[in-house]
């Protein structure tokens, strides 16, 4: 089976500069050797805690920022290799939701201009056809048609979040790649935005990568999922895999320290000590061992490559190897 | 003693806003008992945060409460000078909220800042309060406490600055701890750690905590009773086993049923229809109805009473009619 996206070895790093010369001291590496595919028609969740390198890794795939080293194949494509202009044509078929539609949506622009925009950019259709495909973007998302001429400081968080997901909409793309889209909102619109993605996926066969620090919407909305810890990705299996038998001691903890809505719930939480270390300074050998509960010598000195555990289940740890 | 550590009566916050009243806090009652961790839930606009800030006497200055009683530790707190409540929110009750970042003055040291409240309140020296806040910072989980003394919040990771928080509320050893979505902002590892170090000082001091949050998750980890809002009022009141188990009001089933299962696999999410009403824009009648999927004629007309299901469980909820009512203050 063909892959839609497949990611090899991508590395960000950010430099360090100081002093009047701004002279680079040292590497943020914020994404670091991370590599994962996504097929058609599925959602790969992409989790981790802040710092993780999970929002970076989604903006490289695009070339929101350019990434460092690595490969990006859309399509069979390298879209780290593409000139500007042919960049332009393949960013119709990836485009992105962000985590906050306040700041990502022109507050000028009416709610009709705002979606029409990614068409007047890319040059589609006449003025007349735009209009009419505006309103039938209103309609897949659940907007009222009489709200098209409102700025979106008139629409609460839910709906801002349903004109983000229009907009992205618009160019019919194969992969959408949404940041946190429900994190800023309340939990009775949570649903009703996770319920929206997985109607416009079956509609129009879309892919997502699904990036989000929640696990338990993760897991409600993806195929497979990746674990990423300190810009390296550690664990990558299908949803089953991961969230029955976790085998990173780090995804075990992330399971373990989620709180369950259950009163009676007993659970052995695993408390993690410290906190995640600066990606400036990672650790040696693998970046989880100062907090890792089961690390030994090895740990310390050798970094872990991503291992095939079977089926579609990775873990980069020594504990496997 | 008196069981009740707080009981709250009737309380309406309002605030002026272009011309018109915003009623923020519409008539809630509730009570924390003593060593009792009660949660406060509802989403965004329900009132919940404006109801602990109520309790401190620190509105806004477009908000006054217009109706109500607060007691606290058999005293009216509305009823109290700016001075002396001063002296309550020092001394006896404390809150933590969500960013400590804006909580804490970046320009102090983390010394400064922790010394400030024992020199003014308990009039200790300058030595006596500092050997009280590595103390207080010990006992929060630092091991370096001497050294986090001369460091300032920026060089403190979120974790790190919410215990200087809690360090901070805890150091006059306070009856009740007001803490305003304390996690929300921390990762879930980082998350883990502060929830366990709450329910530890809790067991260790006694005090009550009032806890403010949105997720259902950690009202069933922390609390021992929680309280619904809903648009300015409370909803559903229940010990939190009795909540969980026979969520009573349909806005509380709502939004248990909307939560994905990190265990479980649903095919599709349940979803409350519609949004939450603007202030000015409440409904006649009960204001969930128009999202209810079990409205009947009457809720469109009327506002419900409150109706107990027994053991301190009560709804506001018409579909309870044929039970006992309560009385509101």
């Amino acid at each position: 089976m063909s892959y839609l996206l497949e990611v090899k070895g991508l590395c960000k790093h950010f430099p360090i500069k100081k002093g009047v010369l701004r002279k680079t001291v040292g590497l943020v590496k914020a994404v670091d050797q991370v590599s994962f595919y996504v097929k058609p028609g599925e959602t790969f969740g992409l989790v981790g805690e802040s710092g993780c390198g999970k929002s970076t890794t989604g903006r490289a795939i695009l070339r929101l920022i350019e990434p460092t080293s690595g490969q990006i194949y859309f399509e069979g494509e390298d879209i780290v290799k593409l000139s500007r202009t042919h960049l332009r044509k393949a960013r119709r078929d990836m485009q992105m939701v962000f985590q906050d539609p306040y700041a990502s949506l022109n507050p000028r622009m009416t709610v009709t201009e705002l979606i029409e925009e990614p068409l007047q950019v890319h040059g589609l259709y006449s003025t007349k056809e735009r209009r009419e495909k505006v309103f039938e973007l209103m309609e897949i998302v659940g907007l009222n048609r009489s709200y098209h001429d409102r700025y979106p400081h008139e629409f609460s968080g839910g709906q801002r979040q349903r004109i983000g997901i229009a907009r992205a909409l618009a160019l019919q793309p194969k992969l959408i790649i949404a940041d946190e889209p429900v994190s800023a909102l309340d939990v009775s619109i949570q649903s009703q935005v996770v319920n929206l993605m997985e109607d416009l996926q079956e509609e129009f066969n879309l892919s997502y990568i699904f990036i989000a620090h929640d696990l338990s919407v993760v897991r409600h909305i993806s195929d497979r999922v990746g674990v990423m810890y300190l810009g390296r990705m550690v664990e990558i299996g299908t949803k089953q895999e991961l969230y029955q038998e976790p085998a990173h001691p780090y995804t075990e903890a992330l399971l373990s320290a989620v709180p369950i809505p259950n009163p009676k719930a007993k659970r052995e939480r695993i408390v993690l000590k410290g906190d995640v270390p600066s990606p400036a300074n990672p650790p040696t050998g693998c970046a989880f061992h100062p907090r890792c509960p089961k690390a030994f010598e090895r740990c310390m000195q050798e970094r872990p490559e991503l291992i095939h555990l079977g089926g579609e289940h990775y873990v980069a740890c020594h504990l496997y190897g | 003693m008196e069981h009740k550590l707080l009981e709250i009566k009737g309380l309406k916050t309002q605030f002026i806003g272009d011309k018109k009243i915003i009623p923020a806090v519409d008539g809630v009652d509730l009570t924390i008992h003593r060593s009792e961790t009660l949660a406060l839930v509802g989403e965004s606009g329900c009132g919940k945060s404006i109801t602990s800030l109520s309790i401190m006497g620190l509105i806004p200055e477009n908000g006054k409460i217009s109706a109500g009683e607060i007691i606290f530790n058999g005293e009216d707190l509305t009823k109290k000078s700016e001075k002396e409540l001063e002296r309550i929110r020092g001394n006896d009750v404390s809150m933590i909220f969500q960013e400590p970042m804006t909580s804490l003055n970046p320009v102090l040291t983390i010394g400064e800042q922790l010394t400030e409240g024992l020199i003014i309140h308990d009039k200790l020296s300058k030595q006596e309060a500092n050997a009280r806040v590595i103390e207080m910072l010990k006992l929060v989980g630092f091991a370096r406490a001497e050294e986090i003394l001369s460091e300032y919040p920026h060089q403190l990771s979120g974790g790190m600055r919410q215990r200087v928080m809690i360090a901070m509320a805890m150091a006059t050893n306070p009856k009740l701890l007001i803490a305003d979505e304390p996690t929300t902002a921390l990762d879930v590892t980082i998350q883990a750690q502060i929830l366990e170090l709450m329910k530890e000082l809790k067991e260790q001091f006694q005090t009550s905590i009032l806890l403010i949050t949105h997720d259902l998750g950690i009202v069933a980890d922390m609390a021992d009773r929680v309280v619904v809002m809903y648009a300015g009022q409370v909803v559903e009141e229940a010990e939190v086993e009795s909540l969980y188990e026979n969520p009573a009001h349909p806005y509380t089933e709502g939004l248990m049923k909307s939560i994905p299962s990190l265990e479980k696999e649903q095919k599709r999410l349940y979803s409350i229809q519609g949004y939450v009403p603007a202030p000015d824009e409440f409904p006649i009648g009960c204001r969930f109805a128009p999202r209810c999927e079990k409205a009947m004629e009457i809720c469109h007309e009327k506002a419900p009473n409150i109706y107990s299901l027994g053991n301190g469980h009560h709804v506001r909820c018409f579909l309870y009619k044929e039970l006992e009512e309560i009385v509101e203050q």
